[in-house]
């Protein structure tokens, strides 16, 4: 069991290099997961409270769920109701859906969200917990209408998953070009100071412009890495040691 | 800056080898628990500390601060003789393979949530001095929580067997290639290209 799983990863993570887009990992996770009764996947990092549910779905690595159900998500903020989001800074291994429920005991909202997740296709899952080299929770969520998994085959996903998440990084940030981005002088001044935790007004007084200046600095920032707040600009930033 | 230290220079390091045997101690069996490898006078030495280990020692001034150990895979070393049921694939062992265990960063320079900058200038280090001496890939057995970030920091890891469960948390033994890619990766993230090695002396060439 263990020899015919340790092939299927490394069978898995040799196609994986070879992936440019997500849609490309897609296909090789269906190759290689579908057996499971896998269909459905969802990787992305949680970017912390400040991130709006839609913005963090927006930024979400891989998300092949109906859209239906995304509209649905959204709309209702299950994203705060979601039993597996705030497990994934409580348990270091792959967890199932089934367990999520068990732990959110009489949390009728919790059941909810997993309950619609099956009307939609998504009656059962296994969530990988995941954290990045910046200090951020991820996670990378398996689902289909049944998903059965041994012991042995857990492991395997785990190990799946976090080459599978790792590559869909790199995808993004190689089509994002922040390899090449450089940031002028006082945007990096501005970025480094936000990351320390200073105000505008405070950053503003250090650096001898008003709040506005300040403001307008964030901006070019965030354009150029195309982050959609500040916490989501410095995390980018430190990855890319753009800021210290 | 980090200190390499090895059989031939050992003995201008007493001092400094006291401290890392107790921080060890500290980080292995009062921090983790593993209590196999208590010792009655704090110093935490074991059977693979002989003169073929590397020790890399990061310093603060006359303080071990950090630390990491390479054993040649050649010899004797964790996956070969304590773990070989990490491994289903062939272990590598050969002169440009070592084995890179007993990382451990002082707890006052703990980071809750993510790995302490002090890491990566442990890693830093490590490959700085293997591109210098012929060594071009590492093994290791490390948490799972781990395997994520060592991808992103552009080590090509390649997984030895499954994650196994090992004092309650899931470790996988992986074989790790890296080069000047993966030397400018890690200086980067700690935003500081320069060596961190102090000068190493001719005679500690591997």
């Amino acid at each position: 069991m263990m020899r015919r799983n340790l092939d299927l990863t490394l069978g898995f993570l040799k196609l994986l290099d070879r992936c440019v887009t997500a849609e490309d990992v897609r296909q090789i996770l269906n190759k290689h997961l579908n057996q499971f009764g896998i269909t459905t996947y969802v990787a992305g990092v949680v970017y912390g409270p400040k991130l709006r549910p839609r913005e963090q779905l927006g930024q979400a690595l891989l998300y092949t769920m109906p859209s239906e159900w995304r509209r649905r998500y959204t709309a209702q903020g299950y994203w705060f109701k979601d039993p597996t989001i705030p497990l994934l800074g409580i348990i270091r291994d792959p967890f199932t859906w089934g367990e999520a429920m068990d732990r959110a005991g009489e949390d009728a909202a919790a059941r909810r969200v997993l309950g619609e997740a099956g009307e939609f296709g998504m009656a059962q899952g296994v969530t990988v917990p995941l954290s990045t080299l910046e200090g951020d929770l991820a996670g990378f969520s398996f689902s289909g209408p049944r998903v059965e998994l041994a012991p042995a085959e857990r492991s395997m996903l785990h190990v799946v998953a976090t080459y599978a998440f790792a590559q869909l990084l790199l995808i993004r940030d190689a089509s994002l070009g922040l390899d090449s981005v450089t940031l002028a002088p006082r945007e990096r001044e501005t970025l480094q100071w936000v990351a320390e935790g200073k105000t505008a007004w405070e950053i503003g007084q250090v650096m001898g412009i008003s709040e506005k200046g300040v403001e307008y600095h964030l901006q070019a920032v965030r354009a150029k890495l195309g982050a959609v707040n500040s916490t989501q600009a410095v995390a980018k930033a430190l990855r890319y040691g753009l800021i210290a | 800056m980090i200190h390499v230290v090895n059989a031939t220079n050992q003995g201008e390091y007493l001092n400094e080898m006291e401290q890392v045997w107790r921080l060890r101690h500290r980080v292995f069996v009062e921090g983790k628990g593993w209590s196999e490898l208590a010792k009655p006078d704090g110093r935490e030495i074991d059977q693979f500390d002989t003169p073929s280990a590397i020790h890399f020692l990061l310093m603060r001034g006359r303080e071990v601060v950090a630390y990491s150990r390479l054993l040649p895979t050649a010899g004797p070393h964790l996956l070969s003789d304590v773990f070989p049921k990490l491994c289903q694939e062939p272990l590598p062992r050969d002169h440009a393979t070592y084995e890179w265990t007993r990382q451990a960063v002082s707890p006052e320079y703990r980071v809750r949530g993510k790995a302490p900058p002090l890491t990566y200038d442990l890693v830093a280090g490590i490959v700085e001095w293997g591109l210098s001496n012929g060594v071009s890939r590492i093994t290791a057995q490390i948490p799972m929580s781990y395997l994520l970030r060592m991808l992103q920091l552009h080590f090509r890891a390649r997984p030895l067997g499954l994650p196994v469960e090992i004092a309650g948390e899931s470790i996988i033994a992986v074989a790790a290639e890296f080069d000047g890619a993966t030397l400018a990766r890690v200086n980067q993230i700690r935003g500081d290209s320069r060596s961190i090695l102090a000068s190493v002396p001719a005679y500690l060439v591997a």
